[in-house]
């Protein structure tokens, strides 16, 4: 038990001296999940509107994809990364190995699936009826996927939550595409596994306050969005 | 310039295992209101959605304003934002009232500055001006209905399309909701297509009426001659006969025909208005508002187009405002007498009577 007051002691001190290890780890951990956050929802969101409400040939097949791709774990996806951008892969000559850059790729090859697959599940959920009501107020194409994403805007933005959920608390691919560089691509669950074999347990503890500090604040900021009546509906589209 | 705003012609389109859309020719005329009336499963809906272009016909053709528009040739968007549609359930979005009465307004681009007192003028009429800050969450489901009326009001389509607005609200509500509504399309002058299954709101608010059974028109007509002349059995029952009996022509003079009706004890003669054959096989059918009943002899020479039946009572119900009586004259005949009337002939079961029916009165169509 001392050895964990010790830490959070130690962790609050590191914290509000402004350790300039600290600070960066964080930042950049912010910059790379954040990215990858920002571009999974890109990715996603139309991803799991457009299969969830069109019918294809192979629409099954695309869904079980998807939903695989929910439970991929991070070391495959740090794998798959790797084998492309390694220096004898297919865009080994971008030269992305062991950069933030190939962390947030990996990173939103985790998270992309999560949002589409929750976003599908949303979008599917709306009664198709509603569907003919839009369509029937006018509405082209455009206009309908917009308007039903925002009828799914509160399972959406779980999506978002579990995607981030998802990729700010994994070690394996961002271990394994950006090499826990210190001071380059070293993030708080690196540098916390880092910290635990060095025998620095203060840091280790400081580190992970921050994590759960972070993961924390983000989800509750979504979960007062995701709460509040009648949000999200901005007027104009 | 064409008077029809919406022509259907040989449309048909399977909607479930059972039965077939078969529309070969319905209309609907501009400034006017067409309710379709039938009973659930009749295929009212997807006509509704057909017109809509929500669903393709597999065979047949729709004309918007005397173009085509089931050719694929015009645009679907372009062609719905001249309509609008209130389906049974409200179907509202997750947000303020508001926002969902300017959701058609949003989608089709119409500037809100311009129509602010098209907006007022509907939320008032239907009384929802209090709600438009509420969510839509915690409406009731008539509430709900006069926001998905008030969002299809206020685009100001050149046809609006509404398929029984009222079905799934509950009783209470309903009557003070079809009030309002109906207080709207009245003096709303647009062209209307309303379906209903309740006859009621169809005589009260139409202008033609098309009666539709296992996805087939039945009868499209007038209110005034569906009402009067029935072509079916089916349509009678519809619109409210209760008696309907078999006969054969007898004899025709001028434009009475004498009808011989096969009755439990003797052949009963009765005076028909209309032009058909002799020999023809016919039903007729005879509205209990028709119905008169004296308790007193009366002479048949009072008039040469009465009818005069002699019977029992064997039966007297509470509608309502009403009483129905039924007399037994040979074959069941219903009456609709008021309480007053009750009382001042003293009516009671068992009691001798007569009924008079005007020739003019009774309809008939042929079997």
């Amino acid at each position: 038990m001392e050895i964990i007051w010790q830490g959070i002691k130690q962790a609050i001190i590191l914290i509000f001296t402004g350790n300039r290890e600290v600070y960066e780890i964080l930042f950049l951990t912010l910059r790379v999940s954040g990215s990858a956050v920002f571009f999974s929802i890109l990715l996603g969101i139309p991803v799991g509107v457009l299969v969830g409400l069109n019918k294809f040939p192979l629409k099954k097949f695309i869904i079980a994809v998807i939903n695989t791709g929910m439970g991929l774990p991070p070391v495959a996806a740090g794998l798959i990364v790797t084998l492309f951008i390694w220096r004898s892969g297919m865009l080994g000559f971008l030269k992305l190995m062991y950069t933030p850059t190939a962390m947030v790729i990996a990173q939103v090859l985790i998270a992309s699936p999560i949002i589409a697959g929750i976003t599908l599940a949303a979008v599917q959920q709306i009664d198709p009826k509603l569907r003919q009501q839009v369509l029937s107020l006018g509405a082209n194409r455009f206009q309908v996927y917009w308007i039903l994403i925002r009828e799914a805007r509160l399972p959406a933005l779980a999506a978002v939550m579990a995607g981030f959920g998802g990729i700010i608390s994994e070690v394996g691919a961002v271990i394994m595409v950006g090499g826990n560089i210190k001071g380059e691509t070293r993030v708080l669950t690196t540098a916390t596994v880092q910290m635990v074999r060095m025998g620095n347990f203060d840091m280790a503890i400081a580190l992970v306050v921050i994590l759960l500090a972070i993961t924390f604040g983000v989800n509750f900021l979504l979960t007062l969005v995701q709460q509040k009546e009648g949000i999200g509906w901005i007027r104009r589209f | 310039m064409d008077k029809k705003i919406l022509e259907i012609s040989d449309l048909k389109k399977k909607y479930n295992s059972k039965f077939c859309l078969d529309v070969n020719n319905l209309y609907a005329e501009k400034g006017k209101i067409l309710t379709i009336i039938g009973p659930n499963g009749s295929g009212k809906s997807t006509l509704i959605r057909l017109i809509n272009l929500l669903e393709r016909p597999d065979e047949g053709k729709i004309y918007f304003n005397s173009h085509e528009i089931t050719n694929g040739e015009v645009s679907q968007t372009e062609v719905r934002k001249k309509m609008a549609v209130v389906f049974q359930e409200p179907l509202l979005f997750n947000t303020s009232v508001y926002t969902n009465i300017i959701m058609g307004l949003r989608i089709r681009k119409i500037k809100l500055s311009g129509i602010k007192d098209r907006i007022d003028y509907f939320t008032g009429k239907l009384k929802i001006t209090d709600l438009l800050n509420r969510s839509t969450k915690n409406l009731s489901g008539g509430e709900k209905q006069r926001v998905s009326l008030a969002r299809a009001l206020v685009l100001d389509p050149e046809l609006l399309l509404l398929d029984e607005p009222l079905a799934n609200i509950d009783q209470s509500s309903r009557e003070s909701l079809r009030e309002d509504l109906f207080g709207v399309l009245r003096g709303y002058g647009k062209s209307v297509v309303y379906v209903t299954h309740d006859r009621n709101e169809a005589m009260m608010l139409a202008d033609n009426i098309a009666v539709m059974d296992r996805g087939k028109i039945l009868q499209f007509a007038g209110k005034e001659e569906i009402f009067r002349k029935p072509v079916n059995e089916f349509i009678a029952r519809f619109v409210g006969v209760e008696t309907l009996v078999d006969g054969v022509i007898l004899e025709r003079k001028g434009n009475v025909c004498k009808v011989g009706v096969t009755a439990r004890k003797s052949n009963i003669e009765v005076s028909v208005v209309s032009q058909e054959r002799r020999g023809t096989r016919v039903t007729l059918a005879i509205r209990p508002e028709d119905v008169i009943l004296y308790s007193t002899e009366i002479s048949s020479k009072e008039s040469s187009a009465m009818n005069l039946f002699k019977g029992k009572i064997t039966e007297i119900r509470d509608i309502g405002i009403f009483k129905r009586i039924e007399i037994d004259c040979g074959f069941p005949l219903s009456s609709f007498v008021t309480q007053n009337s009750v009382n001042r002939l003293k009516l009671a079961l068992g009691k001798e009577i007569t009924a008079a029916v005007k020739a003019s009165s009774i309809h008939m169509f042929k079997r």
